[in-house]
């Protein structure tokens, strides 16, 4: 009997268009899966890596979970939906039997269509636009392996959660919803992920294994990547073990409960049913009806009418479902998990504000409101057919645009109800959290204006794709496919238009300083575009939707021209006028008067400029030694007007008779004219690339300097499809990369280099070589004249104060305009910024203790009203960092510090001379607990301020490793200042998330981990995070003094202005040089240390194996430890090899403090020789932990296993 | 008052079936009965007259509105009970069909409420007027449909099948309202029930295979066959020679035994007995293709 049912159940589904439907499009979305889940991720790993394809596996079963909600959420479901349910029932099978054949049937079934994820990620190796060195061998057991250990389980879970569910529930929206509970628990475990605390549990706990494998291979390299398989044990084992047992757990409660009887609580109501027919019936006064006279009239009044009672029945009817209450709980509930990590920047929150909380709210609530769009639009266009009322209704003297409509406003009704449900949670989260500045004309802007109209154009096309397909089912997978190839696929190829992304961008981000700024414009007009687009859509929707009987597509769309009728036809007409004009409107804006370029069209702009103009790279140059400007800023217009002089000198040694121009290739800026001392006549003919060579009527001769005089202005007009962040109302950040540079510019090339390869041109290198002749003599500025004069006259609006480095030498206001005259008294990097915003300040002074340049340094910090948070922090940074830096490695060089907010457009902060423009969105809104929190806006301070020394001081040259020297010095002059202020244990927490930053950075490299001695540009891991680590152990090493005094030299011989070596070479200093500073302060012994930190790439893997004491007496307990050191280097072909150890390495014991928690009571080096070391230790205290390097010091792979619990003896 | 006119009405279902073949009539204001076996095309007459359905072609017209192309008009002044329809489970009655009126286009509230309940009334649902339709039995489901088929006055009623669930009792009010709303309105009645056409119909219309075989009235149309019906009680075993030789337009058992009824010209002797003739003989007899269609 099972077996037949089996049979049956599989035959029935055979039958089913459906299950044809779920495989083919699993297999197409197996087949692209790779590339559109990993994208250009991949970097050296083989798009047919193990964990590429285990990967890909976890991501495809969680998005396909709805296929296994349809296959096996309506295995028993749907006898009841058909009312077979009395015939099946009375045929004499056991319960047994039905249950287990219909889902054993169901799920071969489901496993039959899932195997077009196999055979579709198979294929993927042979998609024409796979390239060989893409790939490695081909192996079989690389996809049946995770298919079969990942993929089957959780098919099981699911199907046998969905099964239960269906079975028990009997309606098929109980299923659906059941897909939002799946997608809460994984977005729950998503942010839990964040926190490394949690990793390990929802590792655990991930449904789909997809943080399993996260964790799991967190660390692996690209090599390890490329070669190890996935490995059924361990955390995914259990985790897998976990769900299969919940879905046995589901089954077995699944068969407890679901009753065998004809239908469950109706027969009650049977009797019932039974007992009123007898006493009811007709009335039986059988006098005439008294019939009202009245009059029914059709206009369009009654048009309006229908639709407002269509759409508050329906409305009425969704907030009876419980589904819906459901999703309006979870999306509430969402608030409360998310801001687990809310504006998260080094483990540290910001503060609940407002624009934070509805990002965090829209990101997560987006998957719910296509949910409910997705399923109740298709439920809403069925309901009459699914009721079967359809006939009567069909019947009704209202249009289809009023059924529809009607419809689709009742949705959207619920929509605004749910929205204003979150931003009542997100209201209460924010009182939660003390916060009480609600800015509720910002919910409204974000919620109802971002988000409403992206709702609606969703509903307009997921109803007609309702109304087209003759099929609910089908209807939602042809919404999925649209909205794949409408929005995923062209914003994965890199095509971003508004005119063809369905629905346009998102509403801009907001900015406390800057609102929505001008990006609102082009929002409104391209929501007007997709909405009058969406009006089209739903005017055919209508058209084409199936009244009567007739579901014939030839037949409806034949009856099209009847059902058109001439109102909708000149409505359709209107808003195809509305959508014509907007639409020529936005491309008129974007692409005739803005550039727009398709990514290839730029790629081979940028092909081209090196092609033609590569040849000039090399032609000797003069260099900018004086920059003196006056800019006019108008941050209302986004318009600047820049005007003034270089002094150019000729440090060549033979004379230059042509200068080349390269302007900002942009065609908002137009170079009004350039002009030289003594006249040039100017070369057009590279006129398209801003590339102008003036051929000089008097040449330079070596020594020599000549005055160029330009004019540049920039503006803007109209609006594009990405528009400038730099220039804007309020909070203007820009630098002198706008202005003219000389000669080629290598930062136009085609940075990536598998598009170089396409284009057939070399690779290019990240950084050029450590003893490379001409970049040694280049530092930040490429050649372009490193040391400059500075003067600088900006002008802006009168309610703005504009900033620029140097000393204010004069302000003053003329009409509705402020002016500010800046100047450096000594040369400062050719690297300078401009800023402008309304701004508070908040001033002190720092005054010397040590020999200084100047009496005082006055503190300045430029923010927004509003921004105070964390002012003394920043502050108090400056004043010790200064304390710190100048005791240790040299006097500040300039008289005034000044960090000036600037918008949340970009999120970093740099340091000019004597100027630090900072991110809104970085420390200023940062809600610090000092009792748990590293104090980052102390912190970032300090980092920025050090790059007044490492990087402005010492400007290093443009080879490998230079952002050790830049970045790698700053972190740890940031450290020390932090541990000085806030001690050791704050550095300590600050680096372990370095440690693990740098792991995870180098198993995503693309290219080459390099050693920090020959770090290049993008390799953010290793400079800033493993920099920090290493120079952190250094200090530990050899101690804080000798590592100051050696940065103390190294200054002293490289400062760029008058570095006693500096001033004798026209070479800038590498990490070479460092280094000679480091070894000359490290002892012999330890030699071996710095080559290891930072000439090589070395991991450890240090383990506490075993560990116990004794008790000795009252004061003295004695501790044995097993502890093994390993330690690898990798070797030039990135293969890592494990060397030999001869290290001193850390060895603690912990033991329980007074206040109960945990207490180091002894830390030695020890030194470690080949492996494994076995201690005694004596300490007077009783022990409870112990390990070695406990403080993570070193590189560690594990960080877990190095401290272990001591048994007692 | 206007009639509502088929000429010349075709449908061939995708799958062959010829639901209507050359299909006219003509139907004035008054009750028209629609009879025929199932399967006949009754449904896909009614269905198309409701604006549910296409025809390949021919055309009806309701006075001067097109109904197959000028739907929405027909719609206004439509009152359609399907054969086979189901309600919204959660909603009560009184909400439903308050909710039809409302888009029936009665706008005024107050009106809806008036029609509503006295609808309710009429079909006995008002005390349970706030009861979820999920819970009502067949003859109240029934009962609903036909209240919402009499919501905002039509002017055509299409009633398929309307006393299928109904008892007795309950049938014989229904036919009452609906012989009073047929005083003023064109009135399609669909059955298989012979009876119900002779007692409520003034004008009738036998269909089988999509073919209309009679029309008109059925009292006329018995008139036709008066003294050319026979009886007689005969033996099983003779059944077959019987419908050899004669025409058998009808068999029954009669206490185990079985009665034929034929049809004959001439008297045909034998033991026949000339009865008084039925419309159900009309309909047998036209149905078995005895006698020819109707010209």
């Amino acid at each position: 009997m099972l077996l037949e049912i089996i049979k049956f159940e599989i035959q029935y589904r055979a039958k089913r268009a459906e299950t044809y439907i779920y495989f083919t499009v699993l297999f197409l979305y197996s087949i692209i899966a790779v590339d559109f889940l990993f994208g250009h991720e991949l970097g050296s790993v083989k798009a047919n890596a193990p964990f590429v394809i285990a990967q890909s596996m976890t991501i495809i079963s969680a998005f396909f979970m709805i296929v296994t909600s349809m296959i096996m959420g309506t295995a028993v479901l749907r006898d009841f939906d058909h009312n077979m349910e009395s015939l099946i029932f009375i045929n004499p099978i056991k319960k047994r039997d039905y249950l287990a054949g219909r889902f054993i049937g169901s799920f071969i079934v489901l496993l039959l269509i899932f195997s077009a994820m196999l055979l579709g990620l198979m294929l993927s190796c042979f998609v024409p636009w796979r390239e060989l060195e893409e790939l490695q061998v081909f192996n079989f057991w690389h996809y049946l392996q995770p298919f079969l250990s990942i993929v089957v389980p959780t098919l099981f879970f699911g199907g046998a959660i969905f099964f239960v569910t269906g079975a028990l529930s009997r309606k098929l929206m109980v299923v659906y919803t059941q897909g939002i509970f799946f997608l809460m628990l994984y977005l729950v475990i998503l942010q839990l992920s964040q926190n490394y605390d949690y990793r390990f549990l929802t590792a655990l706990l991930d449904p789909f294994s997809f943080q399993t494998i996260g964790e799991v291979i967190q660390f692996w390299t690209p090599d390890d990547r490329n070669s190890f398989m996935i490995s059924f044990e361990g955390v995914l084992l259990y985790n897998r073990l976990i769900w299969i047992l919940i879905g046995f757990v589901a089954l077995v409660i699944g068969y407890v409960k679901i009753s065998f009887n004809v239908v469950q609580d109706k027969a009650s109501k049977k009797l019932y049913q039974l007992k009123v027919s007898k006493e009811n019936g007709l009335a039986k006064n059988t006098t005439k009806l008294s019939i009202l006279v009245f009059s029914v009239e059709f206009n369009t009044r009654t048009s309006f009418f229908q639709i407002h009672r269509q759409a508050l029945f329906h409305l009425k009817s969704l907030l009876k479902e419980g589904s819906f209450w459901a999703i309006v709980l979870c999306a509430m509930g969402t608030i409360f998990i998310n801001t687990i990590s809310l504006g998260t920047s080094f483990g540290v929150d910001s503060y609940p504000v407002t624009y934070l909380i509805v990002s965090e709210l829209v990101e997560l609530s987006v998957l719910f409101f296509l949910l409910i769009i997705i399923f109740y639009s298709g439920e809403l266009v069925w309901k009459e057919r699914d009721a079967r009322l359809n006939q009567i209704h069909d019947s009704l003297p209202i249009s289809d645009f009023v059924n529809l409509g009607g419809k689709f406003i009742g949705l959207c009704l619920g929509y605004l109800l749910l929205i204003s449900f979150m931003i009542l949670a997100a209201v209460l989260f924010q009182v939660s959290k003390g916060y009480y500045d609600f800015d509720f004309s910002l919910y409204f802007m974000e919620f109802f204006i971002g988000i409403f109209p992206v709702l609606v154009l969703l509903t307009g096309v997921t109803f007609f794709f309702q109304s087209l397909v003759n099929n609910k089912f089908v209807g939602h997978l042809a919404v999925g496919v649209f909205l794949f190839v409408g929005i995923t696929v062209p914003v994965g190829l890199g095509y971003h238009h508004p005119l063809y992304i369905f629905g346009g961008s998102f509403l801009p981000a907001y900015s406390e300083m800057n609102g929505y700024g001008h990006f609102l414009e082009s929002f409104f007009w391209v929501k007007i575009y997709w909405i009058a687009f969406t009006v089209l859509v739903f005017i055919l929707a209508t058209a084409m939707l199936v009244r009567g009987t007739e579901t014939r597509f030839v037949t409806r769309l034949k009856q099209m021209k009847y059902k058109l009728s001439r109102p909708l036809i000149n409505l359709a007409l209107g808003v195809g006028c509305i959508f014509i004009l907007s639409g020529s409107y936005i491309y008129y804006n974007t692409n005739v008067l803005n550039d727009f370029a398709f990514p290839s069209t730029q790629k081979a702009y940028r092909v081209d400029y090196e092609k033609t103009l590569k040849g000039f790279e090399k032609l000797p140059q003069p260099e900018i030694v004086d920059v003196n400007l006056t800019v006019d800023l108008f941050p209302d217009e986004r318009r600047y007007a820049a005007k003034g002089y270089f002094i150019l000198v000729n440090k060549t040694n033979s004379s230059i008779n042509e200068v080349h121009i390269q302007k900002l290739p942009t065609s908002k800026v137009n170079l009004k004219y350039i002009s030289f001392e003594g006249g040039a006549t100017k070369d057009n003919n590279h006129e398209d690339f801003g590339y102008f060579i003036n051929y000089l009527d008097q040449p330079i001769q070596p020594g020599d300097s000549i005055k160029m005089e330009f004019q540049q202005v920039f503006s803007e007009v109209g609006f594009e499809e990405s528009s400038n962040k730099s220039i804007v109302t309020n909070g203007t950040f820009f630098d002198n990369s706008h202005f003219p540079s000389i000669g080629y510019n290598g930062d136009i090339e085609l940075e990536d280099n598998s598009d170089r390869e396409k284009y057939g041109l070399e690779p290019k290198a990240r950084r050029a070589k450590i003893d490379d002749p001409i970049s040694l003599r280049h530092g930040r500025a490429d050649g372009d004249g490193e040391e400059i004069g500075f003067e600088m006259i900006l002008g802006t609006v009168a309610t703005q104060t504009a900033l620029a480095p140097g000393s204010l030498v004069k302000e003053w206001k003329e009409g509705e305009r402020s002016y500010f005259h800046y100047r450096m008294d000594q040369p400062i990097a050719n690297f300078y910024s401009i800023v402008s915003a309304e701004y508070k300040t908040l001033e002190d002074k720092w005054i010397p203790e040590t020999s200084s340049l100047f009496d005082h340094v006055d503190l300045e910090i430029y923010y927004q009203k509003g921004h105070e948070y964390n002012l003394d922090r920043m502050m108090n940074g400056m004043k010790k960092s200064f304390d710190y830096f100048s005791k240790n490695f040299g006097p500040y060089q300039y008289q005034q510090m000044r960090i000036m907010e600037y918008p949340r457009y970009r999120d970093f902060a740099q340091s000019f001379p004597n100027s630090v423009p900072f991110s809104e969105s970085l420390g200023f809104i940062l809600d610090i607990d000092d009792e748990k929190d590293v104090d980052m806006a102390f912190y970032i301070t300090a980092h920025e301020l050090a790059h007044q020394w490492w990087g402005l001081q010492v400007n290093p040259a443009d080879v490998q490793g230079k952002s050790m020297i830049s970045e790698s010095l700053a972190q740890y002059s940031a450290l020390m200042v932090l541990k000085k202020e806030y001690g050791e244990e704050k550095v300590q927490q600050f680096l372990r998330t370095q440690i693990r930053s740098y792991l995870r950075g180098r198993s995503r490299e693309e290219i080459q981990e390099m050693p920090l001695s020959l770090v290049e540009s993008g390799q953010e891991y290793i400079y800033y995070a493993k920099g920090a680590v290493n120079l952190y152990a250094l200090q530990d090493y050899i101690s804080e003094d000798s590592v100051n005094l050696a940065l103390k030299k190294f200054i002293r011989d490289w400062d760029s202005t008058n570095g006693l070596l500096k001033k004798n070479t026209d070479r800038y200093s590498t990490t070479t040089d460092l280094f000679g500073y480091l070894r000359e302060v490290t002892p012999d012994s330890l030699q071996n240390v710095i080559s290891d930190l930072f000439e090589t790439i070395t991991i450890h893997e240090n383990k506490a194996k075993t560990g116990s004491y004794e008790i000795i007496s009252e004061e003295n307990y004695r501790v044995n430890l097993t502890l093994e050191a390993t330690k690898y280097q990798v070797d030039s072909l990135g293969v890592e090899l494990a060397v030999g150890t001869n290290d001193w390495i850390d060895v603690g014991v912990f033991a329980e403090g007074e206040d109960g928690s945990e207490e180091l009571i002894y830390l030695k080096k020890h030194h470690f020789v080949d492996g494994v070391l076995e201690l005694e230790i004596t300490v007077g205290q009783e022990p409870v932990r112990a390990g070695i390097d406990p403080l993570h010091k070193l590189i560690d792979r594990k960080l877990d296993d190095n401290i272990i619990e001591l048994s007692k003896e | 008052m206007s009639n509502l006119t088929i000429t010349n009405l075709s449908k061939t279902y995708s799958n062959g079936v010829k639901a209507l073949q050359n299909v006219s009539l003509d139907i004035p204001v008054g009750m028209f009965g629609l009879l025929g076996p199932n399967g006949a095309g009754k449904s896909t007459l009614m269905r198309t007259i409701a604006t549910l359905q296409e025809a390949d072609q021919g055309t009806i017209t309701l006075g001067s509105v097109n109904v197959l192309h000028q739907k929405e008009e027909i719609r206004k002044v439509l009152g359609y009970l399907p054969q086979e329809f189901g309600l919204y489970p959660k909603t009560s009655a009184e909400v439903l069909l308050n909710h039809l009126a409302a888009l029936k286009g009665i706008v005024s509230k107050s009106t809806r409420k008036e029609v509503v309940e006295a609808l309710l009334h009429k079909t006995n649902l008002f005390e349970h007027r706030k009861k979820k339709l999920g819970g009502f039995s067949g003859g109240m489901k029934q009962r609903f449909g036909i209240a919402q088929a009499l919501l905002s006055n039509p002017k055509l009623i299409i009633v398929d099948e309307p006393t299928a669930g109904l008892d007795p009792a309950e049938r014989n009010r229904f036919y009452n309202l609906l012989s009073e709303l047929g005083e003023n309105t064109v009135v399609i009645l669909s059955t298989h029930i012979v009876e119900d056409v002779k007692e409520l119909c003034t004008n009738m219309a036998i269909i089988n295979s999509g073919k209309v075989l009679l029309k008109g009235n059925p009292l006329k149309t018995i008139e036709e066959i008066e003294g050319k019906v026979f009886s007689k009680t005969i033996q099983k075993e003779e059944l077959e020679s019987y419908k050899e030789e004669y025409v058998v337009i009808a068999e029954r058992l009669f206490q185990g035994k079985p009665i034929i009824n034929i049809y004959s010209e001439d008297e045909p002797g034998n033991g026949f007995e000339l009865i008084k003739a039925d419309l159900s003989d009309v309909y047998f007899s036209r149905i078995f293709g005895h006698l020819k269609t109707a010209g």
